[in-house]
């Protein structure tokens, strides 16, 4: 859900050249590239006057001549009288003609064998170019062999064969009955008919063919096929619209809804695809398809194809396909009636991609899992009903009757199981038709519902709630044959059905709806929308969780919001199956074998993201400062750590982690205390979870201290890792006949060299080696888990989308990117000026140096402030003492001489684990080591702050808003030595309890 | 549709959730129609019937949500359970899944929907799985099966599998339905659509826990009962008259 959502949170709206596809219905528009052949043709577009070559009869028509390897394409000024979408490979012959001077016009012999003149009426050199690369792209064309190509898939076509009756029969043609245009087609076929057909062409269409006047419909559309092309050539005339207006033949209606929603283009430029996909996954069963299944015989279960297994098995093919093709989107309910309904004039290859185009195209988002686009659609609607039938608004208003509860269906299933089919098809006709309109291409469906709602006005104006709205449109769907004016003594207006002036009244009054609006609308709906989604997709995620863990709803909403953010800010690619490469899929939905829901898992790169999100010492977040401007970049960074973290999540093996993993991961480390910390970070370095680490193991877990300390200041994380380096060696020699024995350390042995890959330290051992370290102790006891925080991480905002003019332009200004540019270049500036600072913020801050307070001060997040300044005045009371303050290169030298003086105690537990640590302080005071840990559970607050212990080398104190404690540290630092016994025994008796009023006394007295 | 008859009942307005295909429409086909359709089309976002019947002096009118099961719908439910009354979350006893999505619903009911709300847990199907079983329900009335339908399967459950060993068919014990109903402080039954076995029960419950008086007081207006002949009467596609069809309901729920 959360996944998908992303995707609306990456929509862009289309660029100008996009629309024009879109227009165009050319297959590039789905924004996949085409052909890469095609790829270094240019495109071009060129003024210019179309007209049929045969002269006479019809206008000429002045518009724009585009040339989008491989189409060349026309629409006239107005953008609906004239149009057509030609391949280039349906080009048989062009021609320059020789005309007067001052005339530049090409004559075009197109497949079919019409031809058209155009007059390029741009400029001279314009036009010359124009030819240029239309000749280019023509040989590109010829060199492909698409003609070959064309010649066979025109065949598929069922026009072909009714035009060729007609020339060759042409009397016979017009025949009431459908055995005997079954004959017709067989006279031209002596075998199979090669077009494709639908299941209508055996079951029957729907409706009485006599009452729909199939056959001078029929008559009809031949001539004006012979006469401007058809299929791949047609050219969209007026006459074309009308004709589809009063209703489409249903035998030619499956071609020409190919064909007018460009879907024909998809089938021609992708031979074999249909088939191919359906090999490919064949017997593959994915949560689609076994919710296909269960829809399967729910689909116009009354018309009688689907009461067959032939029909069934046609749907489940086509739905099927579409889901393995489109596994983001996979299956909806309602598209199991749409594609019924298409299957009935279409072929399975020819509906699949109709169906493509339909959800990708004409109803975009409409049926992706979060229904985005429908639920957009019903606000902009909504809108449109308050501008154009504000009463009725205003009485829904009053009554609080919500429109999409009854337009909900419509739109979704285009009328087809609300209105009685044979009228449904002739929106559905016109729906195809109706092109201009690109962005909002449910904008006809639009004008039906508004006139529906104005017909019905009045009757609305009394209806009291929900279910009489209901009622009332069922009613009113039921009598849409009747007459509209039965009581007319005009026997003409009598004979207007209410479909009819259902569809006078869309055509005539609603015109005044134009794209624009309804762009502005949709911008405006759109962020509430992406809004609504996420936040129910948030409610919903968190709800579902199987475990809380030990977080609360907020912080698990906190955690959401992080991995959220991470999925829309790592691109991402959506599969349908386990990820197979790392890093190829980042975004999987997983369906296993078994039942399962599909989950939105995260792989590595997305995961990244997400730690960096939670774990400061998972992110570089750099200070930089120049004249102009503080900021923070914050930088994912990948090491073999994170690596490791994101295989210790994934419980289940399977390369991704979903919310639960990642809550259960989080959970195992954020309530951790010291004991649990260490067992926490030994195992995740353990990687065949044998209870050892090996000596590669310790190593790489040096390693990744050394990551998670890599931007702390000062040498003594450093001095802390090698100490921790040579006494892990030493103790795990040491101890390695116990360790090979057994779990724990205890007894005899024979010691040995070990392999670098072989059992060597246990978790006791290291447990030791970790305490025997001041610094390492003090990191896990309170550090770590404190690196983990969960901050409302603001989601980023969407692109703001005041409409107007500059709103496109704006959009494509004020991306991420260009922000970045900003920044460089400020940089750049302040470089050369001398002002430009990087600095690296530690991850734990715990021994820095303050060279720019004020930077940091700002980086506090409010609630950030907040806990500093709750704790500040603990942090006073407690910290001061215990500090010790290192010499700068105490820290890394003495290190390397302290020696184990802890005998190998047996640590049972976390309590007695501790016991260690008592003749251990001695030494450390003798080494001046800082031993900062012990009262601060108090301070951990603090540390939230990034107070700054001194440290020795920091000696540029120059600021000193938040610096009080540092300053009592100072004070404290000439006792520090006497005040550590004190301290060590203060922190034992409190070690568990927390704070006691003694302590804090004893922490002042001293 | 503003009859005057709707003046005079109350009106309940009652939400089905659940799983798709686990027969939520069935239910409220049985309920309404009396009828059963082995094939019927999914929802496409929801449907709406209304429904009266009486209570002891009462008439009440259900107004019947049905919505759409796909997961994916699902963001579009709170626009349907908004201001509901009561809801029947469906599951299918047939299909383990579908008692864990129940239980989503019921938890995003008690979260989001009207706090009030009355939620009952239907458990549909059991027509498969009776026979033989053992946990099932008392069968306290043998319906009359007038209906032409014979189709082996519910709806959903086409191309099923009937011949299953009906002890096997079962997925969801009425034990462990009942219990977490019990918790989760539900109405509990266990249906069929088909059969019509325990459709009006749940109905007559939720009607019998609707605090009808109270809104009877918060609506305007709308006092009076149901003085002409309450008899649970099947409203068709929109049609919803009292004394009409009487005799072909059942003893609905006229309790």
């Amino acid at each position: 859900m959360a996944a998908i959502a992303s995707q609306l949170r990456n929509y862009k709206e289309p660029g100008k050249e996009q629309l024009t596809h879109l227009f165009f219905a050319l297959p590039s528009a789905d924004g996949k590239p085409a052909d890469p052949s095609y790829a270094n043709l240019e495109s071009l577009d060129v003024n210019a006057v179309l007209s049929l070559g045969s002269p006479g009869q019809e206008d000429s028509y002045a518009g724009k001549l585009y040339l989008f390897p491989p189409f060349l394409t026309f629409a006239s000024l107005d953008r609906k009288s004239a149009r057509f979408s030609i391949p280039l490979s349906a080009i048989r012959r062009v021609e320059r003609l020789n005309a007067r001077a001052g005339i530049y016009a090409l004559s075009f012999t197109l497949w079919h064998g019409t031809k058209i003149i155009v007059q390029l009426t741009s400029l001279r050199p314009t036009a010359d170019l124009f030819c240029t690369l239309l000749k280019e792209a023509l040989k590109v064309e010829l060199s492909k062999g698409q003609m070959k190509a064309l010649k066979a898939f025109v065949k598929t076509c069922y026009s072909e064969s009714l035009v060729d009756s007609s020339t060759t029969l042409s009397a016979s043609l017009v025949k009431d009955q459908d055995q005997e245009e079954d004959k017709d087609s067989k006279v031209t076929d002596d075998s199979q008919p090669l077009y494709h057909t639908g299941l209508g062409h055996r079951f029957k269409f729907p409706g009485d063919p006599k009452k729909l006047r199939e056959a001078s419909k029929i008559k009809l559309w031949t001539q004006y096929l012979e006469l401007h092309g058809r299929n791949l050539t047609l050219l969209r005339y007026p006459q074309c619209t009308r004709l589809v207006q009063v209703g489409l033949p249903n035998r030619l209606r499956g071609e020409m809804w190919e064909t007018l929603s460009g879907s024909i283009y998809l089938r021609f430029t992708n031979p074999g695809v249909y088939r191919q996909i359906l090999d490919q996954h064949e017997g593959r069963t994915t949560t689609s398809t076994e919710e296909i299944e269960k829809d399967l015989h729910r689909s116009l279960p009354e018309y009688s194809a689907y009461q067959n297994p032939e029909g069934i098995d046609a749907l489940r093919r086509v739905l099927q396909a579409y889901s393995f093709k489109n596994p983001e989107t996979g299956y909806c309910q309602a598209m199991n009636i749409l594609a019924a309904a298409i299957l009935i004039y279409t072929s399975e290859e020819q509906g699949f991609w109709l169906l493509q185009v339909i959800c990708d195209r004409l109803l975009p988002g409409y049926y992706s899992p979060s229904m985005h686009g429908t639920l957009l659609d019903q606000r902009v609607f909504e809108s449109l009903v308050q501008r154009c039938l504000p009463t009725i608004h205003e009485h829904f208003q009053a009554v609080d009757v919500q429109l999409s509860v009854a337009s909900l269906p419509w739109f979704l299933s285009l009328f087809i199981n609300s209105m009685p089919m044979v009228f449904a098809f002739r929106i559905i006709d016109c729906f195809f038709c109706m092109g201009p309109k690109v962005l909002f291409q449910t904008w006809w469906v639009s004008w039906i519902v508004l006139s529906i709602l104005k017909i019905n006005g009045e009757a609305l104006l009394q209806i009291q709630d929900d279910g009489g709205f209901i009622h009332l449109m069922r009613d009113y769907f039921a009598s849409l044959g009747k007459s509209a004016h039965p009581d007319s003594p005009d026997p003409r207006a009598r004979a207007i059905t209410r479909f009819q002036e259902l569809l006078l009244i869309s055509f005539r009054e609603f015109v005044v709806i134009t794209d624009e609006s309804i762009q502005a609308e949709r911008r405006k709906h759109r962020g509430e929308v992406v809004h609504s989604i996420e936040s129910f997709s948030k409610r919903a995620a968190v709800r579902n969780l199987k475990s809380l863990e030990r977080f609360t709803k907020e912080q698990a909403g906190l955690i959401y919001d992080a991995w959220y953010n991470s999925i829309c800010a790592v691109p991402q690619g959506v599969k349908d199956t386990r990820l197979e490469g790392r890093g190829a899929a980042l975004l999987v939905l997983t369906k296993d074998e078994q039942e399962e829901k599909p989950e939105t898992r995260i792989a590595l790169p997305t995961f990244r993201k997400f730690i960096s999100e939670i774990v400061s010492w998972a992110r570089d977040d750099k200070i930089v400062q120049n004249g102009f401007q503080t900021r923070v970049d914050r930088e994912t960074v990948e090491h073999e750590f994170i690596d490791r973290l994101f295989a210790f999540w994934d419980t289940s093996y399977k390369g991704s982690l979903s919310l639960q993993d990642l809550v259960s991961g989080l959970d195992g480390v954020m309530f951790n205390d010291l004991m649990d910390n260490i067992e926490w970070f030994f195992n995740i370095h353990d990687k065949n979870k044998d209870g050892f680490l090996s000596k590669d193991e310790v190593l790489t877990l040096s390693e990744s201290m050394l990551f998670i300390f890599r931007n702390e200041v000062g040498d003594a994380y450093l001095g802390a890792i090698s100490r921790f380096m040579s006494n892990a060696f030493e103790y795990g020699d040491a101890l390695l006949p116990e360790t090979t024995s057994e779990g724990s350390p205890g007894s005899d042995g024979t010691p040995s060299q070990i392999e670098s890959n072989q059992p060597y330290l246990n978790l006791a051992t290291f447990r030791m080696v970790v305490l025997a370290d001041e610094v390492l102790e003090s990191f896990f006891d309170q550090d770590f888990s404190g690196t983990f925080r969960l901050e409302p991480t603001p989601l980023e905002e969407l692109p703001t989308s005041n409409s107007g003019f500059l709103s496109g332009m704006w959009s494509t200004i004020a991306t991420n990117d260009n922000k970045k540019i900003l920044n460089k270049l400020s940089d750049e500036v302040a470089r050369t000026i001398g002002r430009h600072k990087v600095e690296h913020m530690p991850a734990i801050g715990r021994y820095t140096t303050m060279e720019e307070p004020k930077a940091r001060e700002s980086l506090l997040t409010p609630s950030m402030r907040h806990s500093a300044s709750r704790s500040s005045l603990n942090a006073q009371e407690t910290e001061p003492p215990i500090i010790q303050i290192p010499t700068a290169a105490s820290a890394s030298t003495s290190s390397l001489d302290q020696t184990p003086t802890t005998p190998p105690k047996t640590t049972k537990s976390g309590h007695l684990a501790v016991e260690p640590r008592t003749p251990l302080t001695p030494g450390s005071a003798i080494h001046s080591e800082f031993s900062p840990l012990p009262i601060v559970k108090a301070a951990n607050a603090a540390l939230l702050t990034m107070e700054r212990t001194p440290f020795a080398i920091d000696d540029a104190k120059d600021e000193d808003d938040d610096d009080d404690e540092d300053l009592t540290t100072d004070e404290e630092f000439e006792s520090g030595d006497d005040a550590v016994l004190d301290e060590v025994d203060a922190f034992l008796e409190a070690h568990d309890s927390g704070l006691t009023e003694d302590q804090k006394e004893v922490a002042k007295g001293s | 549709m503003t009859d005057n008859a709707s003046d005079r009942s109350v009106q309940v307005k009652l939400v089905l959730l659940g799983e798709a295909a686990v027969g939520k429409s069935s239910v409220v086909l049985r309920f309404v129609s009396n009828e059963f359709q082995p094939n019927k089309e999914p929802t496409i976002g929801a449907a709406f019937l209304t429904q009266k019947c009486r209570l002891e002096d009462r008439v009440l009118r259900y107004e019947i949500w049905d919505t759409a099961g796909q997961e994916r719908f699902h963001s579009l439910a709170p626009m349907y359970y908004r201001n509901a009354q009561a809801a029947i979350v469906v599951y299918d006893v047939t299909k383990a899944t579908s008692l864990e999505k129940a239980k989503t619903w019921v938890k995003e009911l008690q979260r989001q929907a009207n706090p009030n709300i009355i939620i009952a847990l239907a458990g549909n199907k059991i027509d498969l799985v009776q026979n033989s079983t053992t946990g099932s329900s008392s069968v306290s009335e043998s319906e009359d099966e007038g209906e032409p339908d014979d189709a082996t399967a519910t709806p959903g459950e086409a191309g099923g599998s009937p011949a299953l060993d009906t002890e096997n068919v079962r997925q969801v014990s009425r034990d462990e339905a009942e219990a977490y109903a019990k918790e989760a402080g539900l109405l509990f039954f266990e249906i069929s659509a088909k059969t019509g076995e325990g459709v009006v029960e749940i109905f007559t419950e939720i009607a019998k826990k609707i605090p009808i008086e109270h809104i009877l007081a918060s609506t305007r207006g709308s006092v009076g009962r149901g003085g002409n002949g309450g008899r649970p009467g099947a409203s068709q596609q929109g049609d919803v008259d009292l004394d009409e069809n009487a005799n072909k309901a059942r003893d609905a729920c006229n309790c």
